[in-house]
């Protein structure tokens, strides 16, 4: 394989000077400080991976690496930022979907580690077409959605969406929804961030790593930036909808994300596309640990 | 019910435990009892039928009749009945105590002459003493004196509070500006260093190599081979990476990462300026300096789309508490940059005229509404939504000025922006510092 192709967009050109340098030698490396330029890019060249800032002048970053995902699906998306501020970390999830979310000042290894990730799955998906007709069967295996969420009017627009086409388990806390993670995995997860007392947090992390196909859609009132970073990169959660949520917006997304989970269940090669970060959280790594191994045991038993 | 209870329990303290007569009792008997011990305090003994208090005879009326000529003849087999006072004071258990009190000074008498009778439920329960009652009353007012006083001064401690709640949530926006403005030079710094650390292995072991073939080169038992060896290992390495162009990129990494390090210096100088005075402290200080200063500090907010067009005079210094103004211009130039949506003008100027120093901050932002424009200085009054504003941002700014003496005045219209006007006086605030200038004034 030729050497992946690597698109950076700063508004400091020192920034890019210096990540120019740290893929110097393994990468042909694009860079610039002007957003539509790195469109232009986009769609002159096959481009493996684009990183881009967040706070820009012309353009943010978000907006930028939506636009990205237009001309380029294939690429992957990484947003490296000095800036945490909520909404932007809301849109780079919404609009930009974004395989990283990585924070200046960076760790040198830890950004090459990711890059190299991303260019390894960015190949491994321009040979599949992204946009495939999804007029699949959809029925052929009846798909399930979980609802993690106290939240009645939650579960009420995800009945009145899909109860026609889906089972729809609505887990009322942490046993629940692990007793029904062991019948079958699911396809769509809407959840709420805490589950009563419960942080949810290691759970859809944990269902990620069971299954990266599964999609998952955050719904909360909690506006912690850094979670929400956190469950970027550990758990590619991929819409967050801040509470209250429109009936019409929850739908849409509900219809967008049990599609896209249709689409990569048919073309494996995606399903690395979202693939996760390890957990960082010393006490969130021992809940899934735990949930992971108590699930097993519930499996093994119910194919015994 | 809580009010019930502990109302109940101030009139409970008061009663004592008397026992009544009954209105049969005749008066020998009630002469009788006047003179015992049990009683010795009562200026009126309680007088109960079944339970519920009939009347009251004091000592001043039994005394008025008993001690008349033949009255112990006359009446003292009598029974008391007809001589009592039949309408006593009365204090319900339960009643609070001022109201209790409110009706027992309405109704008593003077000289004062009877006590009054606690019931509870219409039931005799004991006596209390009007002294009593007026001073427990007493107690009460102090007491709620006390509560009012450390009412007011809770009040103030919060109003603080809350000027300093301002502050750190506009200390907590700029923060977070300016972490972002430092990570970005962090970042690359950081960066440049690590690919150094790894270039100067690369150059340590392609030194090593070379030097190893010199000594090859010199050393005359090395064959032919041995050379060769070492040249093709050397060779191997250069086609690896080439040292030379890299050592050429490192060159411009090394002199970016000097000019981020002095950016992070500069601002963190900056950072340590704005904070540097205590907020009493006063200091002969060229407002310009302050401007300049809240501009630095404030440039993550306006950097991306405000173009700040500076006309700053020849002023002359003006005593004050510089950490203070900087938090007035901040303030303003923040806000500024809120009311301009998409790319926007800020016009600082400053001049001086006779005895004062006038700074105009004008923007051409959304501008304020006229209805609301009067109001702008008002603690708690903002347009931001909730927990984004506390309010207190422009009340404090009018306080500042104030206590420096000076005016601030806005003017402003819808759509086109909005101006501020501050004039500090240059002698008041002069005086303030130096009481001697007063006679070189004159």
């Amino acid at each position: 394989m030729s050497k992946p192709t690597l698109l950076l967009i700063d508004d400091e050109e020192r920034i890019l000077r210096s990540l120019r340098m740290l893929f110097f030698s393994g990468y042909k490396v694009h860079m610039t400080t002007d957003p539509q330029e790195a469109i232009r890019i986009l769609r002159e060249e096959r481009v493996h991976v684009i990183v881009s800032d967040q706070r820009m002048p012309l353009m943010q970053g978000s907006e930028l690496l939506s636009l990205a995902r237009e001309a380029s699906p294939a690429t992957m998306r990484i947003l490296l930022t000095g800036y945490s501020d909520l909404d932007a970390s809301i849109a780079s999830v919404n609009e930009g979907e974004v395989f990283r979310y990585l924070m200046k000042p960076w760790d040198a290894e830890e950004v090459k580690k990711v890059v190299a990730e991303a260019a390894a799955i960015a190949e491994a998906s321009f040979a599949v077409q992204m946009h495939t007709d999804i007029s699949v069967d959809t029925a052929s295996a009846r798909s399930r959605v979980l609802i993690m969420d106290h939240d009645e009017s939650t579960a009420r627009t995800v009945h009145e969406t899909l109860g026609d086409r889906c089972e729809i388990i609505w887990a009322s806390d942490a046993q629940h929804a692990m007793e029904e993670l062991a019948k079958q995995d699911v396809s769509v997860v809407v959840s709420d961030l805490m589950l009563g007392e419960t942080n949810v947090g290691y759970i859809l992390k944990t269902i990620k790593q069971l299954n990266p196909q599964t999609q998952c859609i955050v719904v909360t009132s909690f506006n912690d930036t850094s979670r929400l970073i956190e469950l970027i990169n550990q758990a590619q959660i991929t819409r967050f909808l801040p509470k209250p949520v429109s009936k019409n917006l929850l739908a849409r997304n509900l219809e967008s994300m049990l599609e896209r989970f249709h689409a990569v269940r048919n073309q494996p090669a995606l399903q690395n596309r979202q693939a996760v970060a390890p957990i960082s959280d010393p006490k969130e790594k021992i809940q899934a640990g735990n949930f992971l191994g108590m699930l097993g045991r519930l499996r093994a038993r119910m194919g015994a | 019910m809580q009010q019930a209870t502990q109302t109940g329990k101030e009139i409970f303290s008061l009663i004592n435990t008397i026992d009544a007569i009954s209105p049969d009792c005749s008066l020998e008997d009630v002469a009788a009892f006047f003179t015992h011990p049990q009683y010795s305090k009562l200026l009126s003994l309680p007088v109960v039928e079944e339970g519920r208090p009939v009347g009251m005879i004091s000592r001043y009326r039994f005394m008025d009749i008993y001690l008349k000529r033949y009255a112990r003849e006359l009446h003292g087999k009598r029974p008391i009945r007809k001589f009592i006072n039949g309408k006593p004071l009365l204090v319900e258990l339960d009643q609070p105590l001022a109201v209790a009190a409110r009706h027992v000074l309405a109704n008593m008498q003077f000289p004062l002459t009877e006590d009054f009778i606690v019931t509870q439920g219409g039931r005799y329960l004991g006596v209390g003493f009007v002294m009593d009652l007026l001073h427990a009353m007493e107690q009460q007012m102090r007491a709620n004196t006390m509560e009012l006083e450390q009412a007011n001064s809770q009040l103030k401690s919060s109003q603080l509070a809350l000027v300093q709640s301002e502050k750190m949530a506009s200390l907590g926006q700029m923060v977070a500006g300016i972490a972002h403005e430092i990570n970005t030079p962090l970042g690359y710094v950081q960066n440049n260093v690590a690919i150094g650390q790894e270039l100067f292995q690369q150059v340590q072991s392609m030194i090593a190599g070379y030097e190893a073939l010199v000594d090859d080169l010199l050393d005359e038992q090395a064959t032919e081979a041995q050379i060769a060896a070492q040249m093709q290992q050397i060779a191997e390495r250069r086609a690896d990476v080439n040292v030379q162009e890299m050592l050429g990129e490192m060159q411009g990494l090394m002199e970016d990462s000097l000019y981020g390090i002095a950016q992070i210096s500069e601002l963190v100088l900056n950072l340590k300026n704005f904070s540097r005075m205590d907020a009493a402290a006063t200091e002969a200080v060229n407002l310009n300096e302050c401007i300049e200063s809240a501009l630095n500090i404030g440039r993550t907010v306006l950097k991306d789309r405000v173009e700040v067009i500076k006309e700053l005079g020849d002023i002359p210094k003006i005593s004050c508490a510089p950490s203070q103004l900087n938090q007035v211009f901040l303030n303003l130039f923040t806000n500024a940059a809120q009311a301009m949506e998409g790319l926007g003008k800020l016009h600082i100027k400053t001049w001086s005229s006779e005895s004062a120093v006038h700074i105009s901050v004008a923007d051409n932002g959304k501008g304020i509404p006229e209805e609301i424009l009067t109001r702008i200085f008002d603690p708690f009054f903002t347009t931001k939504p909730v927990g984004e504003g506390t309010g207190l941002g422009l009340a404090i700014t009018h306080q500042i000025i104030q206590k420096h003496g000076g005016e601030i005045h806005v003017d402003s219209r819808v759509g086109e922006g909005t101006c501020f006007h501050i004039k500090l006086p240059v002698v008041t605030s002069i005086l303030m510092h130096q009481p001697a200038a007063s006679e070189a004034a004159t």
